[in-house]
């Protein structure tokens, strides 16, 4: 399922998957090839999740930290319920099923209001980096920094809760209803249920044209002033993130884009989500016509928010410095129509929870640069995770 | 023309292939990783361009072969500074180190806007080669040495924020004698 609000410049379709009729469990050895032959071998749309982990393979970077999800998990589904512009779309070939689902959604907005309780506050919070340890990492990246092995890097947290009552579903939809964002998505993997948040696309194709809209450059608010704006966009620090980024993002697509289609609109715009000032950039291209979306996806994957750059050496000191494997977060949601047409998002704000041990898991990190300062950094990643920590003690 | 294009696991490589193909009308560009440095044949080839990437020269050894393959060799970045070092110069530690900025310099008699993105600087040139350009703080940000067909950027002509980066390629096809 993702969910998306009205008024982002990131705003999707939403989109439901009913009756999962075939799932593609993706694992180390899984390759490009198969994960193509799922998507486009049959008809009707892919939903799911590819991880940061399993980006990690295809760039080449090594792990031996302890994971227990899955690499990525895609599903196609007997129907597909979609919600875009005020209007609901049915998609299945059992004309049945249409006309249940039909009936069934035809009074949603008689519930739209009904609240369901999540369960008891969130308590008892571990950090993978605590403060101390976060800011010891921050000072260590900027060595890294100095050395010239990064010029930018995206150092993370993790912050679980033993949570044995929670409802997810509805904690799901309660984050929904009170902090909305372009890309919600909640998927079932086994006993995992994974709540994204993000305001972050990672890419986009529509008929061919190439959509990537990074984020970088954070400014926390309490009450939005005009010169909000300004202070974010006039930063040196946040804009030298950003424009990294950009030119990053250009590299990761042009592999598979229309050479001189490259190009960049609305550099450094501002939009307002969770208490936070976010700066984006449009990069856009065209894909060449003998690629097709998920060769794209996958040479640009992960998206260069989450790691820095240089890419792969972001990755692998991230991979030194992170004592938790990322696993889904930093990874990509993604709805795979055909070819030629697909978004995805950068699964940032994101948690998972585990049916069976009962804990949530939720991350949040922040991009550090040679102007960085190590409280201020984590004083920022908490912000980023506002919308998990409000839910419980810290 | 026939571009080798050496990439030291780099990220801002396919922006120079881009950038290449726009400024250069008929080019191929051939990409080849820093991994196959001692396998790659030269001959086919017009000119040789060493990418960016992380680190110092020291860490990217092997790159002797290429000036001894007499072809015209651009450098952009780490690749300025390989070209540097493998001519006797040194490289260190930039105080205050840019990444994704832009700065001002003098080039080819104009002042000009252009994209930095480096930790280290050249700290001694090289006595073949000649210093084309500086910033303000007298930072190298261009060296070269027609004679011997070798160029290098310490800047980024291909990113997004230094303004007409085709100039930059043309330039250095003119310095290098390839037009």
């Amino acid at each position: 399922m993702i969910l998306s609000a009205d008024g982002y410049p990131a705003q999707t379709r939403s989109v439901v998957g009913v009756y999962p009729i075939t799932e593609l469990i993706i694992t180390e050895t899984t390759t490009p090839e198969q994960l193509k032959g799922f998507c486009f071998d049959s008809p009707g749309p892919t939903l799911g999740f590819i991880s940061y982990t399993y980006g990690m393979k295809l760039r080449g970077i090594a792990s031996s930290k302890p994971y227990d999800f899955p690499l990525g998990h895609l599903k196609k589904y007997k129907a597909i319920v979609s919600f875009e512009n005020e209007k609901l779309t049915f998609s299945s070939s059992h004309q049945t099923l249409i006309d249940t689902l039909s009936e069934m959604l035809g009074n949603m907005s008689a519930h739209s209001d009904t609240q369901i309780d999540y369960g008891p506050t969130l308590s008892r919070m571990k950090k993978s980096l605590d403060k101390n340890g976060y800011e010891d990492g921050v000072r260590r990246t900027l060595e890294y920094i100095r050395s010239g092995h990064t010029y930018q890097l995206n150092l993370s947290t993790r912050l679980s809760w033993h949570c044995p009552e929670l409802n997810p579903l509805a904690l799901f939809t309660t984050l929904c209803r009170e902090h909305p964002a372009p890309f919600y998505a909640w998927l079932i993997s086994g006993q995992k249920r994974i709540l994204s948040t993000s305001p972050e696309r990672f890419l986009a194709v529509r008929d061919g044209h190439v959509l990537s809209q990074p984020i970088k450059g954070t400014l926390r608010f309490d009450v939005l002033t005009p010169d909000a704006h300004r202070q974010l966009t006039d930063s040196p620090k946040e804009s030298a993130e950003l424009s990294m980024i950009v030119d990053l993002v250009r590299n990761d697509i042009s592999a598979n884009c229309d050479y001189g289609s490259v190009h960049v609109k609305n550099h450094k715009s501002v939009f307002a989500v969770d208490n936070l000032l976010q700066m984006y950039a449009d990069v856009h291209g065209t894909l060449r016509t003998d690629k097709d979306c998920l060769d794209l996806f996958l040479d640009a994957f992960p998206g260069g928010s989450i790691t820095g750059c240089p890419k792969k050496s972001s990755m692998e000191i991230i991979e030194r410095l992170e004592p938790h494997s990322r696993g889904i977060y930093c990874g990509s949601i993604v709805i795979i129509e055909d070819e030629r047409n697909m978004d995805s998002s950068i699964a940032i704000r994101t948690a998972t929870f585990d049916m069976k041990t009962h804990v949530l898991d939720s991350y949040a990190g922040s991009g550090i640069v040679v102007d960085s300062d190590p409280v201020r950094e984590y004083q920022e990643t908490m912000a980023k995770a506002e919308k998990f920590l409000a839910l419980g003690e810290s | 023309m026939n571009i080798l294009l050496i990439d030291n696991n780099d990220s801002f490589t396919r922006n120079l292939e881009h950038l290449l193909v726009s400024a250069v009308a008929g080019c191929n560009v051939d990409i080849k990783p820093y991994s196959r440095l001692d396998s790659l044949e030269y001959s086919a080839y017009d000119l040789i361009i060493i990418s960016p990437g992380p680190g110092e020269p020291a860490e990217y050894p092997g790159y002797k072969r290429i000036f001894n393959a007499d072809k015209p060799v651009l450098g952009i970045c780490l690749g300025m500074q390989i070209i540097n070092e493998l001519h006797g110069g040194a490289t260190g530690r930039l105080n205050g180190c840019v990444h994704g900025k832009t700065d001002i310099i003098k080039f080819d008699g104009t002042k000009r806007v252009v994209a930095r993105y480096h930790s280290l600087k050249v700290t001694m040139v090289s006595s073949k080669l000649d210093i084309l350009a500086v910033n303000r703080d007298d930072v190298v940000m261009c060296l070269g040495n027609a004679e011997k067909r070798l160029l290098g950027y310490q800047f980024h002509p291909e990113s997004f924020m230094t303004p007409d980066g085709g100039g930059y390629i043309a330039f250095a096809l003119h310095f290098l004698g390839l037009n």
